[in-house]
């Protein structure tokens, strides 16, 4: 075979994108979910000081690690339109109560700080407002993992019908979704929305440990907090991989056929690894905790895309189907690889900027 | 009646330009304003004149607010591409998907890396470096700005491409990206931005002479502002008819929905050069119902001739015209904007020819400094408008001449799409009315408590200045400092 034609370029290099498709999701996940999860933690603070500590503690990199979800939206768009136009379109309700999560959080950053009388009303504006996101974003991939129907022909045909308007001259051979607008709703894809809100809230409360002083009132009821959700998320994953085991025969296969040795060792490492977070934040190395923490969500990740491979979205979209023609893929590698090791060390030095220690009282009187 | 004005089709086109006409409301200053803070910073420091860094620290706070609440709205805009019109995105995914791609990514990770450093960075890095920061606000917002009309424009006249197995494909990337309306369409758009900026800056100055606060500091801003402006808003004039005459040539039904222009001929066979001032365009969509008419305007508009022949709507079937409403007086209304604006650019200027433009002589003319106010809202209003005309005159179209609005919308029921309208209008006017209500703060607390640029490396003081440049956040530390102190 040619190593140099075009149809192999192009398929690499869409497979290259496939992979900073991942890298841009899990970044979002790993730095994005610690400040979702801390928000879901001020669902349950009793008073409004402590929602502003929580609050304050992020202000400073919030919107960086959440701009790794327009770049993951850009990357979709720019390599997979196709996947791009048909998924966002089956998953639209949960995507827009994400959206709405997200901005009322924004705007909460914004006002909490300057309102007096609806100090309240913002906070829990943040806290909601980040429930909704995890949550939303774990069905939007529940849903996506089980693959959505989809035909040729015009998308509108059925609502234009419905209202009196006939239209039978357009032809186009592009795969569109097809389906209800309630098909991504299911018993699996419900459950992993609760699944991302548990592993949320325990990279919250990981977060918390390490962003605040020990003996400070968030750092010691993040402690408690952590140690329960940790039991919680540990139940999650092995659900998860029993209930993707039962349900999807792309998963089952390749985890049971001659490789199942290599998926072995690596729930091994996983549990390594969850073993170290847990054993660190026991010996209050708190900063340590989180990373392997953060190590396992890579972990998992990592074995998810494996599993999904060759496909964007399992029985619907395989990376060769969906990526953009030879010439649209090299054009974008060209000129936006380059940005991604920017990108991450930007986002490292942010962080890095506003690392240290706050304490409640502190934190809410820079606030 | 065109398929496009159908319900589902007409409720999908209502979601996706409520939150488009959301978000317009805040790039616009993000990309005028960043150049203008970088001419004040350059100005302070090449004179050393205190006042230029007080303005420019006031006016930075107000530039904050605006591009929060720019970036709120802005995730939602970039899912809807894919939410609201999937068959859309995905046809135009090889040229129009990249672009946007390339809009993220490069918009996102540069600017928001040097907007952290133009707002936080006071006093933490060198005079120089923060300077370089903020340049690099102006040519990263303008980038982007750049990127998204390549994309726009490429949807009115879609040069370079080929369609192949129902996706457009690039054929030459020059002819695409530097398409025929990008060339004007692109200056239109980004010297509105600096004009909308150039107008909240003598907004700003009109209300605060008018209210006797910090009076001498904004005359100063004053004078260079309406200086600009007597460049800038003619310039913007003669750009609005060049791509006029673009328009005219490439989307003649978009034209002719501008002008109400219904018929090419006159029924005595002769060519209709008849200029509508206004006009009631009948239900069937193919004449006025009523309409005000001078002769010979409308060729020497778009041809430049007396008798030049105006290509009118009849020349179309029916089911390729727009609809004549929206576009006919959202274009007038931004047209008289236009020129609005150039009067109070020389209104201003001749007050200054006659030495009128200090405190004292302009607070014996309020009705000039309430112009000044009113005008900087009228901006955003001919934004909104030619978005609307360039928009709505383009249909049935998505893809001009290509690909029709309905064949491009996304797959979904009209209680969806009445549920989407309705909660993005919650949404997006809780963000726009937070943001009106921070600016009125703002602006209440004015100058007087932005302390010397003195300060600027002197910690202790410094700490103060930053927690209240990031609307209050926490000071972002570079940060451990402030904290430790805390700690002892």
């Amino acid at each position: 075979m040619d190593i140099l034609s075009i149809g192999r370029i192009a398929g690499t290099l869409s497979t290259w994108w496939w992979l900073l498709l991942s890298l841009a999701f899990f970044l979002y996940i790993a730095t994005d979910g610690t400040d979702l999860g801390a928000g879901i933690f001020a669902l349950f603070s009793k008073d409004e000081e402590e929602r502003g500590a929580i609050m304050a503690s992020m202000a400073g990199m919030w919107d960086g690690n959440e701009s790794w979800l327009v770049v993951a939206g850009g990357v979709l768009f720019g390599a997979f339109p196709l996947v791009y136009g048909s998924a966002f379109n089956y998953l639209m309700i949960p995507l827009m109560f994400a959206l709405w999560g997200i901005i009322a959080r924004a705007v909460a950053f914004e006002f909490h700080i300057h309102a007096k009388k609806s100090k309240r009303f913002w906070g829990w504006a943040f806290a909601v407002g980040s429930l909704f996101p995890t949550f939303f974003a774990g069905v939007a991939l529940g849903a996506t993992l089980q693959g959505f129907p989809m035909k040729s022909g015009l998308a509108m045909q059925s609502a234009l019908a419905a209202h009196g308007v006939n239209v039978h001259d357009y032809m186009t051979p592009v795969m569109h979704f097809s389906g209800g607008i309630l098909d991504f709703l299911t018993p699996f894809s419900i459950w992993t929305g609760v699944g991302a809100v548990i592993a949320a809230s325990l990279a919250g409360g990981l977060y918390l440990c390490a962003r605040f002083i020990p003996g400070d009132p968030i750092h010691e009821r993040a402690r408690s907090w952590t140690n329960v959700v940790s039991l919680l998320a540990l139940a999650a994953i092995v659900i998860t991989l029993i209930w993707s085991y039962a349900i999807f025969p792309w998963a089952s296969a390749k985890w049971t056929g001659s490789d199942w040795w290599v998926w072995l060792i690596w729930f091994v490492i996983v549990l390594i690894f969850a073993f170290k977070s847990s054993t660190n934040h026991s010996a209050r190395r708190d900063f340590s905790a989180m990373m392997w923490g953060i190590g396992v969500v890579a972990l998992l990740w990592a074995a998810m895309w494996a599993t999904i491979f060759p496909y964007v979205v399992p029985n619907t979209w395989t990376i060769v189907q969906a990526a953009n023609p030879a010439d649209s893929i090299a054009v974008f590698t060209l000129f936006m690889t380059g940005f991604f090791p920017i990108m991450i060390m930007y986002n490292w030095y942010q962080i890095w900027v506003f690392r240290g220690r706050f304490s409640k009282k502190m934190a809410y009187g820079a606030h | 009646m065109v398929i496009e004005n159908s319900l589902p089709i007409l409720l999908s086109r209502l979601d996706f330009a409520w939150i488009t006409s959301m978000h317009i409301l805040w790039t616009p200053m993000t990309i005028g304003m960043s150049w203008l803070l970088f001419i004040m910073e350059v100005a302070w420091l090449r004179t050393g004149d205190e006042r230029w860094y007080k303005i420019n620290r006031f006016v930075e706070k107000i530039f904050i607010i605006n591009f929060g609440a720019g970036v709120a709205t802005g995730v939602t805009m970039e899912m809807a591409f894919g939410i609201l019109y999937g068959p859309f995105s995905q046809a135009v995914g090889p040229f129009f998907g990249n672009i946007l791609g390339f809009e993220t990514i490069t918009a996102f990770m540069y600017e928001a890396g040097f907007i952290g450093l133009m707002v936080f960075g006071w006093g933490k890095i060198s005079k120089g470096m923060h300077l370089f920061a903020t340049f690099n606000v102006g040519l990263s917002s303008s980038l982007s700005a750049m990127w998204i009309l390549v994309a726009n424009s490429w949807m009115q006249t879609p040069d370079g491409i080929f369609l192949k197995n129902g996706l457009f494909q690039v054929k030459n990337w020059w002819q695409a990206i530097f398409n025929d309306n990008f060339q004007w369409g692109f200056p239109h758009m980004w010297v509105a931005c600096v004009e909308l900026a150039l107008f909240a800056l003598v907004g700003l100055s009109g209300f605060f002479i008018l209210k006797n606060r910090n009076a001498d500091l904004f005359t100063k801003l004053l004078k260079p502002t309406l200086l600009a402006l007597i460049i800038v808003t003619p310039v913007q004039i003669f750009i609005g008819d060049s791509i006029g005459r673009v328009v005219a040539q490439t989307q003649p039904t978009s034209l002719a929905a501008m002008e109400g222009h219904y018929h090419t001929y006159l029924p005595d066979g002769k060519v209709n050069t008849g200029w509508h001032l206004i006009a009631i365009p009948n239900a069937k969509n193919d004449g006025n119902v009523f309409a005000i008419t001078i002769p010979h305007v409308l060729s020497l508009l778009e041809t430049h001739t007396l008798n030049g022949k105006v290509t009118g709507m009849d020349s179309f079937p029916a089911k390729d015209r727009p609809d004549v409403w929206v576009p006919f007086y959202s274009f007038r209304v931004m047209v008289a904007i236009g020129f609005f604006l150039f009067f109070i650019a020389i209104w201003g200027n001749w007050l200054r020819l006659r030495g009128k433009l200090n405190a004292t002589e302009l607070r014996k003319r309020p009705w000039f400094l309430r112009a000044l106010v009113f005008s900087a809202f009228l901006p955003y209003l001919a934004i909104w408008c030619g978005w609307w005309t360039r928009e709505i005159g383009r249909q049935p179209w998505v893809v001009n001449g290509l690909m029709r609005t309905y064949q491009g919308a996304s797959h979904m029921p009209v209680a969806m799409e009445i549920i989407w309208f309705v909660g993005y209008i919650i949404f997006e006017l809780a963000v726009w009315s937070g943001s009106w209500y921070f600016f009125t703060r703002v602006i209440k607390k004015g100058v007087d408590d932005i302390p010397d640029s003195s300060t600027l490396f002197d910690h202790d003081h410094a700490d103060d200045a930053d927690v209240k440049a990031g609307g209050g956040h926490v000071t972002p530390t570079f940060a451990s400092k402030p904290m430790l102190r805390s700690d002892r």
